[in-house]
């Protein structure tokens, strides 16, 4: 199998999940018991909270810090107040995922519009979310919030003055992700981000919104301080990066009331009881990860542009967005999407998968869905022909340059044969 | 008490030539479909009757609601011919009958036996005085009733309320064996389904043109012949390949032709694999004027490529009302499943609406489709679809 498709999930490391499924056998006990056994559990947990703060540039002890012990029962959380940028370096909580980390940040924004008496809560969003925000919202919006999404450029890039502009004297949450999913652009998070602080300065607003940015396809693939960015909070997952399913992150460099409290664990953000083997097995995975940086960075450029220039030799292929070119630092390397014009990229994946090569087209959870819109790509602007002929290939550490050459001829024939 | 089913038969009692084919043919198809599921079944002019096996009452309805040729059926108490026997019978089925809180009723009664001592209508008169004498709270409503407790006395007597509603029409396979050209859409399972009450035998043909069309799409091909199977009483299904002759067609044929000549294709081969089933029609879910290949002018360019009768049941229907329809045999959940085929690219996007037969067959030669469809034949697969229901009966 030539796998080409890592931003949907990547192969896991085995010898992490066996060391996490051991630890988690051998530290049973609840970290929320004060006994012996709970107590280190407890250590095993915080010592995965440090790890993977660490990756993310807040070690331990920074304002805000770990969350305390359970119990703590308060629904408004810790945190830095003032938000981002006062000093704290934010705090991690463990999440079953990433989707869950988005989550109980927009349902944050509910919590708000549900408990103002009057008033609207407004959120602003990018049209190019991945489905965890995007379809979230939407379901949010007919529970009374209100989104205006903003769309990207050509380049599928947004610009920070457009989001800015979107902004409301009662705008509560701004939410850009870090990397796109399906074209890999970079998006400008520092520069959103201060865009967002300019523009509730002059909407008369004594404080900023919180600033969300789903990073499932940065962390570990491309330096990410969150802290660094001024941005509020960030979700992150664990299998995009050779961990397990399950287990996931949220950065929170500002307080946020969550609409779930149950037993208070993780700081009163995420109730229920821990999962140790996916908390440890996520922080080695993301040091790991981290370590490897620049290196994968750099092999990934070189597939990148392997990829781009035989991408170029395919007669009427093109790279997406439309004049990508390699070593382009507005894009994640590890992914790219390209268009056969005429054929469907959902039957070109089709026929790669029978010749053993996975590809994907946009994100495996949409091509699930029951509507075979290209969001992503339309929101750019793309012709809608452009967009339904797109498949994503996405790379990782251990994707070989032969792997590309196998994909590009492959391509290329069925291309070939299958155009119509 | 033992678990007996009235059944109904209709149209074949006015098939006065040879009704007793239609009645073989119906026995013998009840017969195997029922197989295992009952002890006995009965046959007398006019009614079956089914004895279930205790724990088969969902399937042996399933069945009966599904088999062509019977008009209705309905649980029935079977007593001795006296009155008492059947006044008791007569109170416990309204009491049955009443417990959804349904109050008005009548009785009907037939009696063919005439040495019975009451005739049919002292019967019906006594059973309501006696139903309301055991039921307070019920209401005899000759017009528009709740429900209705049927007595006849036959061979015996039997004692029924509410009967259920069978498919109708004429045995299977009375008609003869058709070929049904089957998409994963809604249309074509009813279609299938209207023919297959009309008592034609089906088999049923599916063009896959992978991996234009996916392996999901073909899924769901074969889940709609399992619904249809359930009326028809099994089915073979062929998948033809058609990604070549789809290729050569978008190649060679002017763009607003390309879908009538898909069509034209489809029934070609439908009519060549006809011939080799020992099918003696085609059946398309075609309804007029629905899409662009359904013009008259077009439907007669179709069927000029063939010259076996093509059934168009749903020719003249509403797509509300074949809707409503496949809601009913339960192929609507499975059409409308997202796996369409990936035909999009193939469909030009301002299609002929009026063909001339002449100028376009010309066309269609030029595409010298003959080795493709050869071929297409040679490579086509089979698969045995055996008859099997639902055990929960058709929610309409």
């Amino acid at each position: 199998m030539t796998y080409l498709d890592w931003a949907s999930t990547s192969p896991p490391d085995l010898g992490l999940l066996v060391e996490a499924a051991e630890l988690a056998a051998r530290s049973y006990g609840n970290p929320s018991s004060r006994h012996g056994p709970g107590q280190e559990a407890r250590a095993a947990l915080d010592a995965a909270r440090a790890r993977l703060g660490a990756v993310l540039g807040c070690p331990p002890g920074a304002a805000g810090g770990a969350p305390g012990g359970a119990g703590s029962g308060g629904a408004v959380s810790g945190g830095a107040p003032g938000g981002a940028g006062s000093g704290g370096a934010g705090r991690v909580v463990f999440t079953s995922g990433g989707s869950e980390a988005d989550a109980i940040v927009l349902l944050a924004a509910l919590r708000k519009r549900l408990a103002a008496r009057s008033g609207a809560v407004h959120v602003v969003a990018s049209s190019i979310e991945h489905s965890a925000v995007y379809e979230e919202l939407r379901l949010l919006e007919g529970l009374g919030l209100e989104a205006s999404f903003v769309d990207p450029g050509p380049d599928g890039l947004l610009s920070p003055a457009s989001v800015a502009g979107a902004m409301r004297k009662e705008t509560a949450l701004v939410a850009v992700m870090a990397v796109n999913n399906e074209t890999g652009a970079v998006q400008p998070l520092a520069a959103i981000a201060k865009a967002v602080q300019e523009a509730s300065k002059s909407l008369g607003r004594r404080t900023a919104p919180h600033f969300h940015s789903d990073a499932v396809q940065a962390l570990g693939k491309l330096p990410f301080e969150p802290a660094a960015l001024g941005i509020s909070s960030a979700a992150f997952s664990a299998h995009k990066l050779r961990g397990p399913r399950g287990a996931g992150a949220l950065w929170l460099g500002a307080p946020l009331e969550p609409l779930q409290v149950g037993g208070g664990q993780e700081g009163g953000l995420r109730p229920g009881t821990e999962s140790l083997q996916g908390a440890h097995a996520f922080s080695r995975a993301a040091e790991s990860a981290d370590a490897a940086l620049e290196a994968n960075l750099a092999h990934a450029r070189t597939l990148e542009a392997r990829l781009l220039d035989g991408l170029a030799r395919i007669p009427g292929a093109l790279a997406l967005p439309l004049g990508r070119t390699a070593g382009d630092g507005r894009y994640s390397p590890f992914i790219l999407s390209a268009a056969f014009p005429g054929l469907s990229g959902e039957v070109l994946a089709r026929a790669l998968a029978d010749e053993g090569i996975a590809v994907s087209t946009g994100a495996a959870c949409s091509a699930n869905a029951r509507k075979k819109g290209r969001r992503v790509l339309e929101a750019m602007g793309l012709e809608e022909g452009l967009g339904f002929s797109a498949i994503r290939v996405s790379t990782g550490p251990a994707t070989a340059p032969a792997e590309i050459d196998r994909f590009l001829e492959t391509a290329a024939a069925l291309y070939r044969r299958l155009k119509t | 008490m033992e678990i007996l089913y009235l059944v109904k038969i209709g149209e074949i009692l006015l098939k006065l030539g040879n009704r007793k084919e239609f009645e073989a043919r119906l026995k013998a198809d009840l017969k195997r479909r029922l197989e295992g599921s009952v002890r006995r079944i009965e046959y007398f002019p006019g009614r079956i009757f089914v004895e279930a096996e205790p724990g088969k009452e969902a399937f042996v309805e399933a069945v009966l609601a599904r088999t062509p040729g019977i008009n209705g059926f309905a649980r029935a108490r079977r007593v001795e011919k006296k009155p008492e026997a059947v006044f008791a019978a007569a109170v416990e089925a309204a009491r049955e009958a009443a417990t959804s809180g349904k109050a008005r009723f009548k009785a009907e009664s037939r009696r063919s036996d005439k040495s019975f001592p009451l005739d049919s209508y002292e019967l019906s008169r006594d059973i309501g005085a006696r139903v309301l004498e055991a039921l307070p709270g019920t209401k005899v409503d000759l017009h528009a009733p709740e429900f209705t407790v049927f007595t006849e006395i036959r061979e015996r007597a039997y004692v029924y309320a509410d009967p259920e509603k069978g498919v109708r029409g004429l045995p299977s396979g009375s008609q003869g064996r058709g070929l049904l050209l089957l998409s994963g859409g809604i249309d074509s399972p009813v279609a299938g389904y209207l023919m297959a009450r009309r008592g034609l035998g089906l088999d049923a043909v599916y063009f896959h043109a992978y991996p234009y069309t996916s392996k999901e799409a073909e899924d769901k091909v074969i889940a709609l012949a399992k619904v249809i199977a359930g009326y028809t009483g099994g089915l073979t299904l062929w998948t033809v390949p058609f990604t070549e002759t789809q290729m050569r067609i978008k190649q060679r044929a002017r763009e607003d032709l390309t879908t009538l000549m898909m069509r034209a294709a489809m029934m070609e081969l439908s009519e060549k694999l006809a011939f080799r089933v020992g099918a003696n029609s085609l059946v398309t879910g075609e309804s007029l004027g629905q899409v662009a290949s359904q013009t008259a002018e077009n439907l007669r360019f179709t069927n000029s490529r063939v010259s076996l009768p093509v059934f168009r049941p749903l020719v003249g229907m509403d797509k509300e009302d074949t809707i409503e329809l496949a809601r009913k045999i339960g192929s609507f959940e499975i059409s409308i499943l997202p796996y369409e085929d990936c035909c999009v690219l193939f469909s030009p996007k301002h299609p002929l609406l009026r063909a001339e037969v002449e100028r376009e067959s010309k066309a269609y030669e030029e595409l010298e489709l003959g080795p493709l469809l050869e071929q297409a034949l040679k490579e086509a697969t089979k698969l045995a679809v055996p008859f099997g229901v639902p055990v929960a009966a058709p929610s309409a």
